[in-house]
């Protein structure tokens, strides 16, 4: 399985701060693949997809170190032109707010078709009919009317999917979708994401799926990164996470879920909070909330491969072995 | 749009009658009485009687208001006291000297300070950034006399380039005409232009952060299309609305410019007619200035709406 994105050890900080927010994350996507990303709210999902995309906002934040190859071009030292050939061509971002990503001086149908322009050689009418059957795919109602109008005429399920269209309008080899569905009205959240999943498998394009849902992981991850406090602390095929997960955080999250009972729950049940940047221990920065903490755990854990494509940082992993 | 417009004119209507009040009733509190000047050297007591029954000068003067008001509405501001000429006619003749020099300042605004805006909102923090907020300063803070005297002693004296006065209007030799206004639309121009730089920039910033410029990003637009077709345009919804109430400002700022450069225009209109107590020419042009100014918030008014497509459906 060839890689169609290799990060190594990305790391992100704010100008002048002492504590990267996000801190050596490595993850590999493989073409057609689907990785998702969990972990509480302000773990450093959303900068780590920033960074792919190469639209951090810098200053105050700065990509410090770490390197990121996609289809065997490093993101990082490309020049700027090259990057933005492939942003929102072969690599597209659906961002975390639908109300506010739309530009709203301009229709939607303009905003579609300018990002079909930007990536082929093709007339405005081309451009106009490739946006019109985008928004077909995207099952938005009235899709010649919606065309015409102005972001503010559609709700935030709608724009979404305008998005959704805007992501999908260039066939990415890659779509990065930062909690699609999260701002949304609860009723339309599962809609949007089958519809987004379904145009993604049809399109073979790999996925990197950022949420909070673990029902979510369950049913679409191939593979599933888990973060803590900007670390990657544990990452492996869905089935290993599930079925047999080896950091204590990710033990935690998946207890979380209630057994068998389909209800998606958000994470929020793992005991205590994130540590702040001032109270941010040294070593492992889940010590303070993990029951299985001892003296060595002052040393930071190396994120060590205990079974094929199976990784955890955490000095008690595996854990059955140390148990038995 | 038609009921909003229809709207706004009904409301303007108390402001432009009281406007009227206003022009009418402090002209009659003036000392001097214009009779005395128009009788001339030998005030003739029978010339002054009959002047003054011309005038209606013994109406009261509330009868004198609706007699000049009535008028008004149907176009007649009265005749000079001076020259005898049609009021209308003698604003018509002078308004649109203005009024090129006033177009041409705004373009010399706008093509400096919306640039100078953006540039420095995208370079914030930097030497360009810092520069231009120097300059705006000080385009803010230099008195327009004083600008325009350097002005023609460095480009019209010394350098020779443009004429210093020399008016000539722009049906008849549009050349000229511009050549002799250029020096003092820039005059006039570089304040506006300042406050227009400010307005750009604080626009701008906020709309840099804007998520919708990071979706143009992302769909890999250059950064020149990003700012100008992304970003401008939805800052340039705030700085056209107040470019639009500044140009009432500019006018005011052109009829004092015009002396500097002796100009022909507005400016020299009233100050003649103030100082020969012209009452009706004075009257005429305060209450067409009055009406522009309320027309001007109205077409401002109107041209956010336009730009702004999510306040349409409010209206
Ligand atoms: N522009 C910024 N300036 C300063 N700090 C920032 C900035 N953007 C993000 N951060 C900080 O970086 C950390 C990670 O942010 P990030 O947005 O990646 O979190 P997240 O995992 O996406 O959270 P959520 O689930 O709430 O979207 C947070 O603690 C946040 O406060
Ligand atoms: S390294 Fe120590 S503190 Fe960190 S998760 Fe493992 S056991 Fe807990
Ligand atoms: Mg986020």
């Amino acid at each position: 399985m060839s890689a169609l994105l290799e990060v190594r050890d990305l790391s992100i900080a704010i100008a002048g701060a002492e504590r990267p927010l996000v801190d050596h994350v490595s993850f590999d996507v493989a073409a057609g693949e689907t990785l998702c990303i969990v972990g509480e709210s302000g773990c450093g999902k959303s900068l780590t997809a920033l960074a792919l995309m190469g639209l951090l906002s810098d200053p105050p934040l700065r990509r410090i170190g770490g390197t990121a190859r996609f289809r065997d071009r490093d993101l990082f030292t490309m020049p700027p032109r090259e990057l933005r050939g492939l942003r929102g061509g072969e690599m597209a971002m659906i961002f975390q707010e639908p109300m506010t990503s739309l530009n709203p001086a301009l229709t939607v149908g303009d905003q579609i078709a300018e990002a079909v322009r930007t990536h082929r050689a093709c007339s405005p009418a081309e451009a106009r009919d490739r946006a019109l059957e985008m928004l077909r795919r995207v099952r938005i109602p009235a899709p010649e009317k919606r065309l015409e109008e102005h972001p503010h005429a559609l709700s935030g399920g709608m724009r979404q999917r305008a998005m959704i269209a805007m992501a999908l309008a260039n066939d990415p080899a890659l779509l990065i979708a930062d909690e699609p569905t999260t701002a949304l009205d609860v009723t339309v959240q599962a809609q949007v994401l089958d519809l987004m999943v379904s145009l993604q498998r049809e399109s073979g394009a790999g996925m990197i799926l950022i949420t909070h849902d673990l029902g979510v992981v369950a049913g679409l991850a191939d593979r599933v990164a888990v973060m803590y406090a900007g670390r990657v602390v544990e990452t492996g095929p869905v089935a290993a996470i599930f079925d047999d997960p080896q950091h204590p955080y990710t033990l935690g999250l998946i207890r979380s879920i209630p057994a068998l009972s389909g209800e998606r729950r958000r994470l929020v049940t793992v005991p205590g909070t994130v540590p702040t940047p001032a109270t941010m221990p040294e070593g492992c920065r889940f010590a303070p909330r993990c029951p299985f903490a001892g003296t060595d755990c002052r040393a930071a854990p190396p994120l060590a491969e205990i079974a094929p494509g199976h990784r955890v940082a955490c000095h008690r992993a595996p854990i059955e072995e140390k148990a038995a | 749009m038609l009921a909003f417009l229809a709207r706004r004119v009904l409301v303007a209507i108390p402001t432009v009658v009281l406007i009227s009040m206003l022009v009418f009733g402090l002209q009659h509190l003036l000392p001097g009485d214009p009779i005395l000047v128009m009788a001339g050297e030998e005030r003739d007591p029978e010339v002054i009687a009959l002047l003054r029954e011309k005038y209606r000068m013994d109406d009261p003067i509330p009868v004198q208001y609706l007699a000049w008001i009535g008028n008004a509405l149907t176009g007649d501001l009265g005749t000079s006291l001076r020259t005898q000429q049609p009021v209308l006619e003698l604003i018509g003749e002078k308004l649109p000297v203005t009024l090129q020099l006033a177009l041409m300042a705004l373009v010399v605004a706008v093509c400096i300070g919306i640039p100078a805006g953006v540039i420095s909102a995208y370079r914030k923090g930097t030497w360009v950034d810092w520069l231009a907020n120097l300059v705006a300063l000080s385009g803010l803070s230099v008195p327009n006399f004083w600008l325009g005297i350097m002005l023609i002693l460095l480009v019209s004296v010394r350098l020779g380039w443009l004429p210093a006065s020399g008016y000539a209007p722009f049906s008849d030799d549009p050349l000229r005409s511009i050549q002799v206004m250029a020096m003092p639309a820039v005059v006039l121009g570089t304040g506006l232009a300042a406050t227009l730089m400010r307005h750009t920039r604080s626009a701008m910033l906020g709309v840099l952060r804007a998520d919708y410029v990071r979706t143009a990003r992302a769909k890999g637009l250059s950064e020149r299309r990003v700012v100008i077709r992304h970003a401008l345009r939805n800052a340039l919804v705030p700085v056209v609305t107040v470019t639009t109430i500044l140009f009432g400002e500019l006018l005011a700022g052109a009829v004092l410019t015009e002396q500097i450069f002796t100009i022909p225009g507005f400016g020299k209109l009233v100050v003649d007619a103030v100082f020969n107590r012209d009452y009706a020419v004075v009257q005429g042009i305060v209450l067409c200035t009055g009406v522009a100014f309320v027309a001007m918030n109205i077409l401002s008014d109107a041209l956010y709406r336009v730009l702004n497509p999510r306040m349409g459906e409010v209206a």
